[in-house]
């Protein structure tokens, strides 16, 4: 079958990056929303981008898709310059928030406007709208006006109309977050296995840090319009760059203290205050690292992630560093009960499992598991 | 409180405004459709009305001089609407770009309107003056003619001339309704349109044309009564002529009343005429409530 809706054979050397970005810069005036940014995909790569709002995520997706004049720098798509190409020439599709379909038309319409306005037959353009309509099960609403579709089918509908043109770049921006919660959850699942199935190149905005875990090959993250670290999911999750990343990615966000942090032969000795002239906590870290090692002792900030601090439950936790903690708080979450510690000047979550019985006051073991621990300079905040 | 008495109380309030309403329109509507079954006429001495049925009708519909009128009427009214919407689109597709200085072009273009119709009639016809107009010192200067022209004094010519003076006053409305209509356009349509690969044109056509169509419609037909009824610009510009060159429907009934004196004849030109604008004011509410339903 010579169907575009099939993966494609994408025998290309993988090294050519299907998209590159080089020193972007966007400025409105003297106001500097993107500084230096670069990032490249590779082909089928899911990429995804994450900040807070207002840090210039969409305009870098504006800029890609020629929708935004650059300032500086240049964007190559599959190998060619498109840095002042018109956005009709670029050869990819986008998702909007809003969906943005066009409210004269019909959907049928609508998923056939790209392929129309390249004059593709309308014999070839009907069939490839109804194989997009059967691929996102819309058949039924071919028909109607995009003005009689509920949330979840627009936002199908505008995923069909990036589809049928089989582009060489697909863009979302942040194309699920105006669906309800339980939609959202579907949608994503359907646009990982769409994207497992084309192969599809994607750049995709979100705000939502479990799209992000879930359906990234790769993940950006930006603060102010710079990028702060480009990594797998794993990565950005367990070795964060900065105290901007480790704090942006993770629900609840990852514990952050400070510390007065001692090399012990080989160990790492980590010192962390407690109230009320309380004993301090000891832990030994066996493999800090060289640049641990090689750092003159003194304070520290350390992050670890709530589950790093759990009890001794079921999990199978090395029990050597166990200490008793007050828990402030208990919130129990179904499958997870948080609590909250006082430790190192501040309140620390401890991920709890969630059949555990405690209740605010309690004083109970936590377990300390170093093997993920996380060193930042205190004043920069970068990782060490 | 129940239906009934709501309903009432709404007679009752709107009842003022139906009484001054009747007074002021369907009375002397009303006595202008019966003028025009006599033979009454504008004279100082008493005299004898008589009731002549359709005569005046069968007249005013035999008429070759009326019925050019009506022609020509016809003619002013679809070139001149046409011009304004096309212009008014134009112009309210350039005061739609980001550009230094857009605010002020956008304050200066409503001027025109803004200025009193007999006031621009006035003006035009300072600019066609054959002798020290504008127009003719311009293009003389850009080589487009070679010696001073009557503009108005053609009777082939100065019907255009009044509908270029006309639409000249009238194509900002177009253009601001254009453009307010035109801001309502979400930017991620625009944009998705230009990602899916259609250029200005048809980015135009099948996005900004549809949207703004419904106002268009409205302002369009609003123009087109207005224009069937041209009188006072036609009246300080040419008089109807030079020889009936100008001479529009209104015109025509004007002068049947005051300068031949014949209300009974005039009162059913008047009707033909106020026929014709009630044809174009249905199509004027056909149009709203396909907008309505579009929306
Ligand atoms: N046309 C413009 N003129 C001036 N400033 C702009 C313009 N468009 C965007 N900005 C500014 O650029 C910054 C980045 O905006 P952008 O829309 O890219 O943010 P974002 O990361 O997508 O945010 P969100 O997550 O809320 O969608 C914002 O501070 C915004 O105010
Ligand atoms: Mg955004």
């Amino acid at each position: 079958m010579t169907n575009n809706l099939q993966k494609k054979e994408r025998t290309a050397v993988s090294s050519n990056p299907i998209l590159a970005v080089e020193n972007l810069s966007k400025s409105y005036g003297d106001l500097r929303i993107l500084k230096d940014v670069s990032v490249a995909i590779e082909a089928g790569d899911f990429l995804v981008l994450v900040g807070p709002s207002g840090c210039g995520k969409s305009t870098l997706l504006g800029c890609i898709g020629g929708l935004t004049e650059v300032t500086s720098g240049n964007i190559q798509i599959d190998g060619q310059d498109v840095t002042h190409t018109d956005p009709a020439k670029r050869d990819i599709a986008m998702v909007f928030q809003s969906y943005a379909l066009f409210p004269n038309m019909s959907v049928g319409d609508n998923i056939g406007f790209g392929l129309e306005v390249r004059k593709v037959p309308k014999a070839e353009r009907d069939k490839k709208i109804s194989q997009v309509a059967e691929l996102l099960k819309i058949e039924p609403l071919l028909d109607r006006a995009p003005a009689q579709l509920s949330g979840g089918q627009r936002q199908r509908v505008a995923m069909g109309r990036a589809l049928v043109r089989d582009p060489k770049l697909f863009l979302f921006d942040e194309p699920l977050s105006n669906l309800d919660a339980k939609l959202r959850v579907t949608m994503r699942t359907e646009i990982k296995r769409l994207h497992q199935r084309l192969n599809a190149s994607i750049i995709y905005v979100t705000h939502d840090q479990i799209e992000a875990m879930t359906l990234a090959t790769k993940i950006v993250v930006m603060k102010d319009g710079v990028i702060q670290q480009v990594g797998t999911p794993r990565e950005i999750y367990d070795t964060p760059a900065n105290i901007f990343v480790a704090d942006f990615m993770g629900s609840p966000a990852m514990n952050i203290l400070v510390a007065d942090v001692t090399m012990d032969g080989l160990m790492a000795r980590i010192e962390i205050a407690r109230e009320d002239g309380q004993e301090p906590l000891i832990l030994y870290d066996p493999n800090p690292g060289e640049g641990i090692a090689s750092r003159p002792a003194g304070a520290l900030k350390i992050g670890l992630r709530p589950e790093a601090l759990t009890d001794l439950g079921s999990r199978s936790v090395n029990a050597e560093q166990q200490f008793d903690c007050l828990l402030d708080v208990v919130e129990p979450a179904g499958s997870d009960t948080f609590a909250v510690i006082r430790l190192g000047g501040t309140e620390v979550t401890a991920r709890m499992h969630g059949d555990v019985d405690v209740n605010s006051g309690d004083t109970v073991p936590i377990c300390f598991d170093l093997s993920k621990i996380s060193y930042f300079d205190p004043k920069s905040g970068e990782r060490l | 409180m129940s239906a009934i008495s709501r309903s009432r109380e709404k007679w009752v309030l709107l009842f003022p405004a139906i009484l001054v309403l009747s007074l002021i329109t369907v009375l002397p509507f009303l006595q202008t459709v019966w003028t025009s079954f006599t033979d009454a006429e504008i004279t100082a001495r008493e005299q004898q009305v008589n009731w002549i049925g359709l005569e005046n009708y069968i007249w005013a519909l035999t008429d070759p001089d009326f019925l050019e009128a009506l022609g020509r009427t016809m003619y002013f009214t679809v070139v001149s609407v046409g011009l304004e919407g096309v212009l008014g689109i134009a112009v309210a597709l350039l005061l739609n770009q980001k550009f230094r200085g857009r605010w002020f072009l956008r304050v200066i273009i409503i001027l025109p309107w803004a200025v009193p119709t007999i006031v621009n009639a006035v003006a035009w016809r300072l600019i066609y003056h054959p002798d020290y107009g504008a127009l003719n010192s311009l293009l003389l200067q850009l080589g487009f003619i070679d010696s001073y022209t009557s503009w108005l004094g053609d009777p082939d010519r100065a019907l255009n001339m009044v509908i270029l003076a006309d639409v000249w006053k009238n194509f900002p409305l177009v253009a601001y309704i254009a453009l307010a209509a035109m801001q309502t356009i979400p930017g991620d349509l625009l944009k998705a349109a230009a990602i899916e690969g259609a250029g200005a044109w048809k980015r135009f056509h099948s996005i900004t044309l549809p949207w703004i169509i419904g106002p268009m419609l409205v302002v369009l037909i609003l123009r087109t009564i207005e224009a069937f009824r041209v009188f006072d610009i036609i009246y300080v510009m040419t008089r109807g002529g030079p020889s009936d060159g100008t001479k529009t429907a209104s015109f025509y009934v004007y002068q049947e009343y005051f300068s031949y004196l014949r209300s009974g004849s005039g009162a059913s030109y008047a009707v033909v005429v106020a026929g014709i604008s009630a044809v174009l004011i249905l199509a004027y509410y056909a149009g709203i409530r396909r907008d309505q339903r579009g929306a």
